[in-house]
């Protein structure tokens, strides 16, 4: 769990996502569009919260970006033809609904949100895993 | 027995059903293969602009569409895309004969994965960390660009040959260590010699025989991003650079032009620094016909909040004539307001310094020296669709 006291964010997945913890450069990576493919070769599907919260505040702070920077870098995909956004979505539990029935997908709730559907993953800072 | 309109209206509603089921039996066939639908999405930016000039005394305000970007773009199928951009400039009008409307893009990638990506049609090459969007102005804060990058001053500098602008078959990636990403990319394209003359045959092919050719290398880590790149072609300069230099007009075909650029940029959350250097020099011809050029710029920028920006710029170019070194020195600041994510503001200021320093003493009343400066102001607003 991450983040400002406000929100604690957690990073979840679906159960079929061949990891069980990331570091926070992995992460970025996965939502700037760096990194569009887990270890066995899956399409990564990121989502994200639409409406401006204090869970995302968190989110964005865990990824070491401010929310204007990280929109910054989705236009930039956006423009050059590199890639697509996340997917915005309104509402926590539309996050763990579209994450539980999304093979690759990887998205953050509050603590208190996340359900046994989705898989919960650690994030670790520093360490690498070999996802290609 | 049916009449006629009855036997028309049934053949008219077969095939209507016939259509109706290859389309529902086609679709799943497309999204199988990862064909998407077409999107179509652009921007503009509108420009208001006021200039003070002290030196000689003159004062201008206009305002522009300064830029208008269409982009098209659709999936083929699993790892292909094809993306076109179109992009009008200076309130184009062609009946007026204002700015200009250009194919910018229309290229297909095809994606490997994240160490290889082959982009095979007209694209603008990576050169550096400006260049690629230098006209994607909803990503920008500035009303008007750092100048080699700043297209609707292209009558004024010479854009074309501070950076490249086309290339047409491009082989980019990054290869990931830890932490750290391995940036490359490696392009041909044309020289800069493209018929611009209906008369002398098609127009807008390269009249040469030689080929741009150039690439970055790059490594990015957390925050930081720095690369080099170069670019190789050869230029022929045809009659007017022998008259003004000098010699036989065949001393200036094919003179090898070296494009040299160093990029670096720093984003630390909320506080942003970047800085560019590039270096145009041309093969030795003679002792006289010196044409090199250089321009650097650094910007420091900082997030107020999660809606603005402010920044400080400095930019600066510098030629070689002849007889004449001319310098262009500026120091800009400005802000950028971000409505919606849509929607930004821009205001800017500048002051611009030029100068023209002969390099020899021509007669006794024209100065060694001449400086010349002006205020600019200017206010623009972009938008994304």
């Amino acid at each position: 769990m991450f983040g400002p006291l406000q929100a604690q964010v957690v990073i979840i997945a679906h159960k079929d996502v061949p990891v069980e913890q990331l570091t926070q450069p992995q992460l970025l990576d996965f939502y700037t569009g760096d990194i569009k493919r887990w270890k066995n070769k899956d399409p990564v599907v990121v989502f994200t919260l639409k409406p401006k919260t204090a869970l995302q505040d968190s989110f964005f702070y865990l990824l070491g970006k401010t929310s204007s920077r990280m929109k910054s870098i989705w236009m930039k995909n956006i423009l050059s033809g590199e890639g697509d956004p996340p997917e915005s979505l309104i509402s926590e539990s539309a996050v763990l609904q579209k994450v539980a029935t999304t093979p690759g997908a990887i998205g953050f709730v509050s603590q208190d949100s996340t359900n046994n559907a989705v898989k919960t993953l650690m994030i670790n800072k520093g360490k690498t895993w070999p996802l290609f | 027995m049916l009449s006629l309109r009855k036997r028309q209206n049934g053949v008219i509603r077969y095939y209507i059903l016939l259509l109706f089921s290859l389309l529902y039996i086609s679709s799943p066939a497309q999204a199988q293969f990862g064909e998407s639908d077409l999107r179509i999405f652009g921007y503009f930016q509108t420009l208001f602009h006021y200039q003070n000039q002290d030196l000689p005394k003159r004062k201008l305000s206009s305002f522009s569409l300064q830029q208008l970007n269409l982009f098209m773009q659709k999936d083929l199928a699993q790892n292909w895309r094809a993306f076109i951009n179109i992009e009008g400039v200076n309130t184009f009008n062609s009946k007026r004969n204002w700015g200009s409307l250009r194919f910018e893009e229309a290229w297909a990638r095809y994606r490997s994965g994240v160490k290889f990506n082959l982009k095979v049609g007209l694209q603008i090459p990576t050169f550096n960390h400006f260049n690629e969007i230098k006209n994607r102005t909803p990503l920008l804060p500035y009303a008007i660009r750092p100048l080699v990058y700043e297209t609707s001053f292209e009558e004024i500098i010479s854009v074309e040959e501070y950076v490249p602008t086309r290339a047409f078959v491009q082989a980019y990636g990054f290869l990931p260590h830890n932490n750290f990403k391995l940036d490359y990319a490696l392009y041909i394209g044309n020289s800069p010699n493209i018929n611009d003359l209906k008369d002398n045959g098609q127009t807008g092919i390269d009249t040469t025989a030689s080929l741009l050719v150039g690439g970055r290398i790059g490594i990015r880590f957390l925050g930081l991003k720095a690369g080099v790149s170069t670019t190789r072609q050869n230029i022929d300069f045809f009659d007017f650079a022998a008259n003004i230099y000098g010699g036989s007009e065949n001393l200036y075909e094919d003179v090898i032009q070296t494009r040299l650029g160093a990029d670096f940029s720093l984003d630390l959350r909320r506080l942003y620094l970047e800085g560019e250097y590039i270096s145009v020099s041309y093969e030795e011809i003679n002792a006289t016909a010196n044409i090199d050029k250089d321009f650097y710029y650094g910007t420091l920028g900082y997030d107020l909040t999660e809606h603005a920006l402010i920044y400080g710029t400095y930019w600066h170019t510098g030629e070689e004539f002849q007889i004449i070194t001319f310098t262009v020195d500026v120091f800009s600041a400005g802000l950028s307001y971000s409505l919606n994510d849509r929607t930004k503001l821009k205001a800017q200021y500048a002051r611009v310094k030029i100068r023209e320093e002969l390099k020899v003493q021509l007669g006794t009343t024209l100065p060694r020296v001449d400086r010349s400066k002006f205020h600019y102001l200017g206010a623009a607003l972009s938008i994304f669709f």
